[in-house]
């Protein structure tokens, strides 16, 4: 269990990001210690999205603040922040289909080149799969080598927080559970995690800690244990 | 048989040039995200820089085709804070006020080129660039110096760009911003900056371009950059917006073609040919013969 002893890796604090007249994040506090798994649930439209890509940089916030590792980064272009440690495996997976496997994992060491071959033979140690197809076209890979691929080109950026948006979204329920399952050997290995996900019982099977999102506020965190038995939860997550 | 040998040397050499432009012109289409329909006439603003310079030394070729290609980078590299102005300022990418913006530059260009050099009147290019003595002759066939190096030249400049895009880290984040802007932002490949860079390219590619055309054409008028800006948007739709194997394939061909109608036909329905095909083909396939990467 982490203390306030320990410091936040990332700690955002009451954070509000808008498009235009909209409020996709409201007040929005949350912290990551090292070594943990974190994960948002929220249902589509909660704001899990736009508070993830907020971290980033791809968002400004309109108020609030994001520290991450003992740094404000609120503002801070993206591409800064990556070559600082932070990564998203975006919503979708979001890799480049046209682009070979080789390609697309070395687009995730676009800002940190110096060490690119013993990342990638760490990835393909994680992931024996993408070297057998390193020459293959991402479009034809199936959904969950997809996924691996987006993680193992977030892995490519030697990251100290890897966010995870919503893994699981249009994956065979089986293909989850391993993806979730590498998402938890990663964090057994030392690999700080934040996860987005709708999937609340799966997802917090595997977590530390969790906060739940509701229309763009915290609703409600604590342990995942906690959150796992909480009535509320039960009834609006995990169909109980 | 001897025409058609002729005709087919003389537009595979202005084909290439065509080439060189579309390609330039996809360059900036995928990676700055701008239409820059202009682009040809900064090409023909480097060919007047040229020959300022080769009036100014004495015919020095070296300092002349030097100031071209600087130049042209120059100017690519001055227009796109206006362009990234632009488009940052509608927050989203506005491909559309970047075109109104290319249109604006390109009849500036226009107009100092006709009000300043040489009193509007078209500037020729001495025999040292241009020169008009054939390499080689028999019966009709004759090869110009200037028609060998724009093949030769085009060649090697069209694959180093591949080998750019499919060898090199700037490459793959070109395509990767090509591809889906968002997604490369997501995995931190800075946008504008990597737009930077294509602006500098196309400004090589355009430098290239300008000696080239001062060698085969032999002069430029002001008005050579709008002629030429429209068959390369027209070359870039025909094969599809930002398809830059297509553009290869059209570019020659439109080449050719152009050749071919001005040894058997005449040169003036060569234009009205060129467009009457793009019709056709945006009818028959609005994204193009070879597929839009848009």
């Amino acid at each position: 269990m982490p203390s306030d002893a320990r410091e936040a890796l990332l700690s955002v604090d009451h954070l509000s990001v808008s498009y235009g007249h909209v409020n996709a994040v409201k007040d929005v506090s949350l912290e990551v210690f090292p070594g943990e798994i974190v994960v948002l649930i929220g249902a589509n439209g909660a704001g899990k999205t736009t508070l993830l890509e907020s971290v980033l940089g791809i968002n400004a916030p309109r108020s609030g603040s994001i520290v991450f590792a003992g740094r404000q980064i609120g503002g801070v272009a993206a591409d800064h922040n990556v070559r600082a440690g932070l990564c998203l495996v975006p919503e979708g997976r979001g890799v480049f289909a046209s682009m070979n496997v080789l390609d697309n994992l070395l687009l995730g060491a676009h800002n940190n080149m110096r060490n690119v071959q013993s990342s990638l033979r760490r990835v393909f140690e994680w992931f024996p799969i993408l070297q057998k197809r390193r020459k293959q076209i991402a479009r034809t890979l199936s959904g969950g080598e997809r996924q691996m691929l987006a993680i193992g080109r977030a892995l490519m950026s030697a990251p100290r927080l890897i966010m995870v948006d919503e893994p699981s979204l249009g994956l065979a329920p089986i293909v989850v559970n391993d993806i979730l399952a590498i998402l938890k050997k990663l964090n057994s290995e030392g690999y700080t995690i934040l996860l987005s996900e709708q999937n609340a019982n799966k997802a917090l099977k595997c977590a530390h800690r969790g906060y739940v999102l509701e229309t763009g506020s915290v609703a409600l965190s604590g342990s995942a244990e906690r959150l796992l038995t909480d009535p509320g939860v039960r009834e609006a997550y995990l169909g109980a | 048989m001897q025409v058609f040998v002729a005709q087919l040397i003389n537009g595979l050499s202005l084909g290439s040039i065509y080439v060189l432009l579309v390609t330039g012109f996809n360059l900036l289409l995928l990676v700055a995200m701008i239409i820059h329909f202009s682009y040809p006439q900064v090409v023909v603003f480097s060919m007047y820089i040229i020959w300022v310079v080769l009036q100014l030394t004495g015919n020095n070729l070296f300092l002349g085709i030097a100031a071209g290609v600087v130049s042209s980078i120059c100017l690519n590299l001055l227009s796109a804070p206006l362009f990234q102005k632009v488009m940052r300022k509608r927050g989203e990418v506005d491909i559309n006020s970047t075109m109104v913006l290319s249109l604006g530059i390109g009849m500036i260009i226009t107009d100092v080129l006709s009000h300043t050099f040489n009193k509007g009147l078209p500037v020729a290019f001495p025999d040292q660039l241009a020169s008009v003595t054939p390499l080689l002759r028999v019966g009709l066939i004759s090869v110009q110096v200037g028609q060998v190096w724009s093949l030769g030249v085009g060649f090697v400049a069209v694959s180093a760009i591949f080998l750019i895009l499919y060898r090199t880290r700037p490459g793959r984040a070109f395509r990767a911003i090509a591809e889906d802007p968002n997604g490369a932002r997501l995995v931190g490949i800075p946008i504008l900056r990597t737009g930077l860079a294509s602006y500098a390219l196309s400004g090589v590619l355009g430098g290239v371009t300008a000696v080239l055309l001062a060698m085969v054409l032999g002069s430029a008028s002001p008005g050579l950059g709008e002629q030429v800006a429209h068959k390369v948007l027209a070359v870039s739709i025909i094969a599809g917006l930002g398809n830059l194997a297509g553009g290869l394939v059209v570019g020659l061909a439109l080449g050719v073609l152009e050749a071919i109608v001005q040894g058997y036909i005449s040169g003036t329905w060569s234009n009205a040919i060129a467009f009457v095909i793009l019709l056709i083909v945006i009818l028959a396939r609005p994204r193009g013969l070879f597929g839009s990467k848009l």
